[in-house]
């Protein structure tokens, strides 16, 4: 079991301020570093089998793909670090996806409105997720696994049936198939990140997540800290739901289902701890990236798509275990 | 909880399996009176062999959950073992035996590699059996060809078919089979050494490794044991149908959780006994049964259902409040 970090910090020697960076923030290192190699695998088969470079095409789609799941990811993330996990992630993405299909139909200023409003329903099925954890005092994957099935019935019941069309413009914005608009989406993403980590609640979150009863007693509200954090990650895979209805023009309320699987698995690629306090959102999107890459790379490597699951367990497990390996390492080294 | 208080006969524990074996009564009352010969002997009968395919599962499921863990891999090893067991029999009965040996065996090593990933790579258990039921996934849809292969449409052998449909004493034998387990599981979990070595793992790894029980070793077992029991259930579920199908086992990740939760176990881990898992394997069958009934739809189903586990958690399945 791996010491807290803080505590390592203070009884070795003081090493440069990079090398501090780098094994404070390992996991980041690590994700990036998976994720260059994914990039290479990727434009080495590309070439092989294409004859030719991966272009702007390949960049859009692959960016316009990634982004519902790098949000998933991220509200994920909100909830991991905790030390809760949120099951109903892909309830609400069928939820907001399908409520989007409907409403998201008339002018420039309508369609805001009812973004904004798409937001506000992500934020009350995280509040809902948020009071019976904190107040109500239930296991956040029992919790979670209810809402889920609540979200996934509600879903079902606004849109029976996929359809539904998404203004021109909104696609545009969201996921332009055109230009590879999103990668905007990637800074915003880093520096609201940063910003969060700053303030109090992100501060508060961490704290919770690594010893909740000391966060208690330094005058941190664990239930204020834990209903905001499941609100964010409401609002998060709101924004996922709104991404995904984006890319596909069109509205479903049964594709968000995977999402709560994946996200797991793109928090915990992007180096965050389930159990909780350790992590961040930028690993995160760089876990949704490479997630997605892996599978760009097992179709042009020509497997069977029968067994891409298959491949997809394996890497999983094998990044988890190199993770841990690394990460023994470097901080041993210290 | 302090030691030195007496404990009442009924302690939180016994009531909580109290209270889930007295939904599952208040259900089939419900039931009775939406449709009247909802509750009648042969009714009963037919929602207790569906309700036996969740308790199965909900076995190993009680296995893992008492150490704290989870098995995520269940829809895919059931499915496989479901498919397995069609195309190693090809519906002989003179291939029956070493079929169900094969199968079952197969769910065990399954369950035994999770369990050596959790305990010795130190892997969360969320993402192991996860990446777990993705290998099974990719193997089983590979190898079947996407059920193409010619023995995929083959029939469960008449004995194994027989098993689930006849009856012996009036019960179907597969009920039969299914005491036998609650028998057996709550035997070895309240009457021996490995029983006793779960909850204390359960209750503090680290305590029962210095205390010179070997946790790693009664991990692997115990997910071994958990794949045992889903690979039973997809054999079950063959000889219940008749034929395996791609995505049979999806159901049963959600229904056993919820079954073993809703019976009292601890989601951490320590507390818990089978009997209330089979407590709440029975509640949930009736709670569907019941919403068939209503003539409600999909949806409706999906949400009540929801809106019901999380009424019968905050009912009894609150934590100690620490602040």
């Amino acid at each position: 079991m791996p010491l807290p970090e803080t505590i390592l910090a203070a009884s070795g020697p003081r090493r440069s301020r990079l090398s501090h960076a780098l094994t404070q923030n390992i996991g980041l290192a690590l994700v990036v570093a998976l994720l260059i190699a994914c990039v290479i695998l990727y434009c080495v088969l590309y070439i092989v089998t294409q004859h030719r470079l991966p272009g702007g095409f390949e960049l859009t789609s692959t960016l316009n793909n990634t982004m519902p799941l790098a949000f998933a990811a991220l509200a994920q993330t909100l909830v991991v670090l905790t030390r809760g996990i949120d099951l109903s992630v892909g309830g609400v993405i069928d939820l907001t996806n399908a409520v989007a299909a409907l409403t998201l139909m008339g002018g420039p200023v309508s369609t805001t409105l009812w973004t904004i409003a798409i937001l506000g329903i992500g934020a009350l099925c995280g509040l809902l997720n948020g009071v019976l954890v904190a107040i109500g005092r239930l296991q956040p994957i029992l919790v979670t696994l209810s809402t889920l099935s609540i979200f996934q019935g509600i879903a079902i019941r606004i849109l029976p049936q996929p359809g539904g069309a998404m203004p021109p413009g909104f696609t545009g914005v969201l996921a332009n198939p055109n230009v590879p608009l999103s990668l905007i989406y990637i800074p915003i993403i880093g520096i609201l990140w940063a910003i969060f980590r700053r303030t109090p609640l992100g501060v508060a979150v961490f704290a919770i997540g690594n010893d909740a009863m000391a966060a208690s007693s330094h005058g941190i509200s664990v239930k204020r800290t834990t209903i905001l954090a499941y609100m964010l990650g409401g609002v998060a895979s709101a924004c996922a739901g709104l991404f995904l209805a984006a890319n596909a023009t069109a509205g479903d309320a049964t594709t968000g289902d995977t999402y709560t699987l994946t996200s797991i698995v793109a928090a915990v690629l992007g180096g965050v701890s389930l159990f909780g306090g350790r992590g961040s959102g930028l690993g995160a999107l760089f876990g949704a990236f490479v997630t997605v890459m892996v599978v760009n790379i097992l179709f042009f490597a020509h497997i069977d798509p029968l067994y891409q699951t298959f491949y997809e367990g394996l890497f999983l497990l094998a990044a988890v275990i190199a993770a841990n390996v690394i990460g023994q390492i470097v901080r041993r080294r210290r | 909880m302090s030691a030195s208080q007496k404990q009442p006969f009924l302690n939180k524990e016994r009531r909580r399996i109290l209270y889930a074996f007295l939904a599952g009564i208040v259900l089939f009352i419900v039931g009775e009176m939406v449709r009247p010969g909802f509750a009648s002997p042969s009714g009963i009968r037919a929602i207790l062999v569906v309700a036996s395919f969740v308790g199965i599962v909900a076995a190993g499921q009680t296995f893992v959950i008492l150490i704290g863990g989870i098995d995520l891999s269940v829809p895919w090893v059931l499915n496989a073992g479901a498919i397995l067991m069609v195309t190693s029999s090809l519906g002989h009965d003179a291939r029956a035996i070493p079929a169900l040996a094969l199968t079952l065996g197969m769910g065990a090593a399954v369950g035994a590699l999770n369990g050596a990933g959790v305990a010795l790579l130190g892997i969360p258990a969320v993402v192991m059996t996860l990446a777990m039921n993705g290998i099974m996934q990719g193997l089983t849809l590979g190898l079947s060809g996407g059920m193409t292969c010619t023995s995929c449409g083959a029939y469960a052998p008449p004995v194994v078919q027989a098993a689930v449909h006849q009856s012996f004493l009036g019960l179907p034998i597969v009920l039969w089979i299914w005491i036998a387990i609650i028998i057996v599981v709550s035997f070895l979990l309240a009457m021996t050494r490995f029983g006793r070595m779960t909850y204390t793992v359960g209750n503090n790894a680290r305590a029962s490794h210095l205390a010179g029980i070997h946790v790693s070793g009664v991990t692997i077992v115990l997910y071994a044991l958990s794949g045992f029991f889903s690979a039973l259930a997809g054999i079950m579920l063959v000889g219940f149908g008749g034929q395996a199908a791609l995505g049979m086992g999806d159901p049963y990740l959600f229904q056993s959780i919820a079954a073993v939760v809703i019976g009292g176990v601890y989601i951490l881990g320590g507390r818990g006994h089978y009997l209330g898992s089979v407590a709440g394997a029975i509640s949930l069958t009736v709670l569907v049964s019941v919403l068939l009934a209503f003539n409600m739809p999909d949806y409706g189903r999906s949400i009540v259902y929801g809106i019901v586990i999380l009424a019968l958690l905050l009912l009894y399945g609150r934590e100690e409040d620490s602040a």
